[in-house]
């Protein structure tokens, strides 16, 4: 991201102490850095989240509009991601700087999420092949600390958790249809996402491979899987990316990883995320603190 | 106006403030680690962050270098959840790109650019959320952001709108106020030299009330200097206080 | 075994025991004045209007004689002469580095300015001229001395001498400039096994104790031999401890250091990234510092 060229002895320091499970700042190869949550920060979206990952800091805002669901799916919603990365997070984002990080994200998001399983877009529709919700997930990246993909994964999913749509009626006379919408703020439609996946990255650097890579080590690594990772160690996604090459086996191995990492991942942001729920009073501390 | 009584016969107006209340603001300092200086205002709904990066050596083309002073570089963005409905674009757009220009102007007049001659200085301001008085919220949070960078200023900049309603002037306008149709200024101020540095009117308003408007919102901006003049001394003195114990 | 750890914001911050600090003395903030009294002098942080000293910045009023500055509790580096850097060779030109220093303009190493391999003082050649990206080259961090400051602010650096040079394996920090405390060494070797040096720029460079054979040849020969897991603990141990230090407004110079690195003996390397237990560790350094000072 930020293009710091580091110097051959700082790489090698790195790599050697991946080899042997120790990384710079302590961590084992497996380990993810200091991860603050925060859900419903932006009081006009329909949900939205708060992730800060170490130095990496982004905010999710998910707006339900009515739209047309698309012809391939008559009976469900749809959901579409976008991604942007300010210029408040490093100078080179500035103008059209970040833009494709930015898509790379939101394609990685959009791939992870398009699956029947992943989330019940059934419920999303209100009339078939005519009206149905269309969620706009916006990711907004503000800080760069290394391992944009996972944070922005967990934020899009703490979001969702959020959500609060507005029950419909809908009242047909005839031909005509009218959809109400309620105004009362209890009654409102919550998304599931027990199945919804998190975004693991592994990063391969030397012959080992390690998951929430810092910037530095970004910097050293040559190719890193992607991989959507649901709660029961399902794989929604994988992608490879990078210049460098991995061998088959190196992908099993790292997929291997991936499951177990994502597995914890997804039940530590479950739990958190219902224990916030529970907490009823609670001040939205955003960014005051 | 129909239905929308901006402004009730009890004087009071539709959330509740007076004609010269502000909203509510809250803001602070040093919000992240990786850019010089950092501050996040929220006034009522309207909530922005203001990140400030340099001085630093001039990025790209080197032509946009400039040998006696400071080059100040804004961008103005608007988060696409923002707003009430979704924006397609974060900026880029018409909008954005005046806002661009109005703050690289408002902090030229500020900060003492003579002093860095050959850099740079980036001022990013993004707005989360938006209710009204965006420009000042983002002129607001930019200063503190400044300050907190440790840049040169003459003075603080401190912007506040208002709008004229029955024959009242109302400070800070909120989002509802602003598209209700009327007057609306927006001022940007020096408040201790009382100098304004930026002004803008939209709509229509009889000259014989535009000082009366002026007056109120140069009110507003020296209500906002009080209320950032606290946070940041309030800042300064903690920070400097585990400084001085740890030497 | 993998571990995650996930808070929410509400539960940080119990701790609040410096909540509400009174205001310091001699605060000043931008376009205050500070004295209609043309008796003195202008200084850093300050400027002339109508006959009257503003100040430009937010920070303390400093006397020295006639002279009056502001200093911001913040700011890129502002370099003065014999200073200690730590800086990232970013480009090579014509007869000179140009090094990134966390200054406001980059600053430069010339050829003639370095020791080269070998140590010896000679007339640099055209041989030298084409073998300069041998010696330093892009993304490589060098320690250096301030030589000058020119007129634009602009540095100019210097590493004749054998304490300067390239720097080899380690890691490196960036911290505030102004919480690096002047003092008369910035390079410490600690007694638990690694060497820091306390760049005035605010970067700080930890690297585990080598033998001492390669400070002669001022870093051209690098080692780059796998460094023992100790060491390494040692290294990590001491970046939390200072990072920790720094997001907490300390002061950091050794001492303050070694006591931080003493108060986390007690928990893993690891365990030092989070938020309760680096508060926990600051406790015990402040507690440290107020009986040591009285």
């Amino acid at each position: 991201m930020t293009d710091i060229i580091y110097s051959e002895a700082e790489k090698t320091y790195i790599l050697h102490g991946i080899q042997e499970n120790y990384r710079e700042d302590g961590r084992g190869c497996e380990d993810y850095r200091h991860m603050e949550i925060e859900t419903g920060v932006v009081s006009n979206t329909t949900g939205s989240a708060r992730v800060r990952l170490a130095n990496t800091d982004l905010l999710v805002g998910i707006k339900a509009e009515l739209g047309s669901p698309s012809p391939d799916n008559p009976n469900c919603g749809c959901i579409e991601f976008f991604v942007d990365c300010s210029a408040n997070a490093t100078p080179q984002f500035e103008g059209r700087g970040g833009e494709e990080l930015a898509t790379e994200i939101s394609n990685v998001l959009t791939r992870a999420y398009s699956n029947s399983t992943s989330l019940d877009l059934k419920s999303l529709c209100i009339i078939p092949k005519q009206q149905c919700w269309i969620l706009y997930i916006d990711v907004l990246f503000l800080e760069c600390g290394g391992n944009l993909f996972d944070a922005a994964s967990v934020g899009v999913k703490a979001a969702l958790f959020n959500t609060k749509i507005p029950n419909v009626t809908v009242n047909q006379d005839e031909d005509d249809m009218e959809i109400e919408l309620s105004d009362d703020p209890f009654d409102v439609q919550r998304i599931d996402i027990k199945s919804a996946p998190c975004i693991v990255t592994l990063s391969k650097i030397g012959h080992h491979h390690v998951v929430d890579a810092s910037q530095k080590e970004e910097a050293c690594c040559l190719a890193r899987l992607m991989m959507g990772v649901t709660a029961d160690s399902t794989i929604t996604a994988l992608k490879k990316e990078g210049w460098g090459s991995l061998n088959p086996e190196s992908i099993f191995e790292m997929m291997e990883s991936g499951k177990n990492v994502g597995k914890v991942l997804n039940a530590s942001l479950l739990s958190l995320l219902e224990d916030e729920e529970k907490g009823s009073k609670r001040k939205t501390v955003g960014f005051l603190k | 106006m129909a239905g929308l009584e901006l402004l009730s016969d009890q004087g009071f107006r539709i959330d509740g403030r007076r004609p010269n209340e502000l909203r509510k603001i809250q803001c602070r300092l040093g919000v992240f680690k990786q850019s010089d200086g950092s501050a996040y205002i929220e006034q009522g709904n309207t909530k922005v962050l203001a990140a400030v990066y340099g001085p630093h050596e001039v990025r790209g083309s080197r032509s946009k270098m400039l040998h006696d002073k400071v080059l100040v570089n804004c961008q103005y963005s608007m988060a696409t959840f923002s707003t009430g409905e979704r924006k397609k674009r974060p900026r880029g757009d018409r909008k954005s790109t005046e806002m661009t220009m109005h703050l690289k102007q408002t902090f030229d007049a500020v900060i003492l650019t003579s002093l860095y001659p050959r850099s740079q200085i980036d001022i990013y301001v993004e707005v989360l959320q938006s209710d009204g008085g965006n420009y000042c919220a983002s002129v607001n949070a930019a200063t503190l952001a400044l300050i907190d960078a440790g840049i040169p200023l003459k003075d603080y900049v401190c912007a506040c709108s208002a709008g004229f309603v029955n024959d009242t002037s109302i400070v800070d306008i909120s989002y509802l106020e602003e598209s209700g149709g009327g007057p609306e200024l927006i001022v940007a101020t020096l408040p201790k030299s009382e100098q304004i540095v930026f002004l803008e009117m939209n709509s229509r308003l009889h000259e014989d009330n535009l000082s009366k408007v002026l007056d109120v919102a140069s009110k507003g901006c020296k209500d906002i200097y009080e209320i950032l003049d606290r946070a940041v001394r309030e800042h300064v003195s903690k920070v400097s206080h585990s400084l001085a114990t740890t030497d | 075994m993998a571990t995650v750890d996930i808070r929410l914001v509400s539960t940080r911050g119990i701790k609040k025991k410096s909540d509400h600090v009174d205001e310091i003395k001699n605060l000043v903030t931008p376009g205050d004045v500070i004295t209609s009294d043309s008796g003195f002098m202008r200084g850093h942080g300050t400027f002339m209007e109508e006959g009257k000293l503003h100040a430009s910045v937010a920070g303390v009023v400093e006397h020295v004689n006639k002279l009056i500055c502001v200093k911001p509790l913040k700011t890129r580096y502002n370099g003065e002469i014999g200073d200690v850097v730590i800086g990232r060779i970013i480009e090579v030109c014509q007869r000179r580095w140009k090094v990134e220093t966390h200054s406001k303009l980059n600053s430069v190493l010339m050829l003639s300015s370095v020791n080269l391999p070998g140590g010896e003082l000679r007339r640099r050649s055209e041989e030298d001229e084409k073998l300069m990206r041998h010696y330093l080259k892009e993304g490589d961090l060098i320690s250096a001395e301030v030589q000058n400051v020119m007129g634009d602010g602009c540095l100019s650096l210097h590493t004749r001498s054998l304490k300067y040079g390239k720097l080899g394996q380690g890691t490196l920090l960036s911290i505030s400039p102004s919480l690096i405390k002047r003092r008369k060494t910035h390079f410490h070797n600690l007694p638990c096994g690694a060497s820091v040096i306390l760049g005035n720029n605010g970067y700080i460079w930890i690297t585990p104790n080598i033998d001492d054979e390669s400070q002669n040849t001022g870093g051209y020969e690098q080692n780059l031999q796998p460094v023992p897991q100790t060491d390494r603990e040692v290294v990590a141990r001491l970046r939390n401890c200072i990072l920790a230090l720094a997001a907490n407004h300390m002061i950091i110079y050794d001492t303050n250091i070694m006591y931080a690195f003493e108060a986390s003996i007690s928990f893993t390397v690891k365990e030092l990234l989070k938020p309760e237990v680096i508060s926990e560790m600051i406790d015990l350094v402040q507690q440290r510092i107020d009986m040591e000072g009285t």
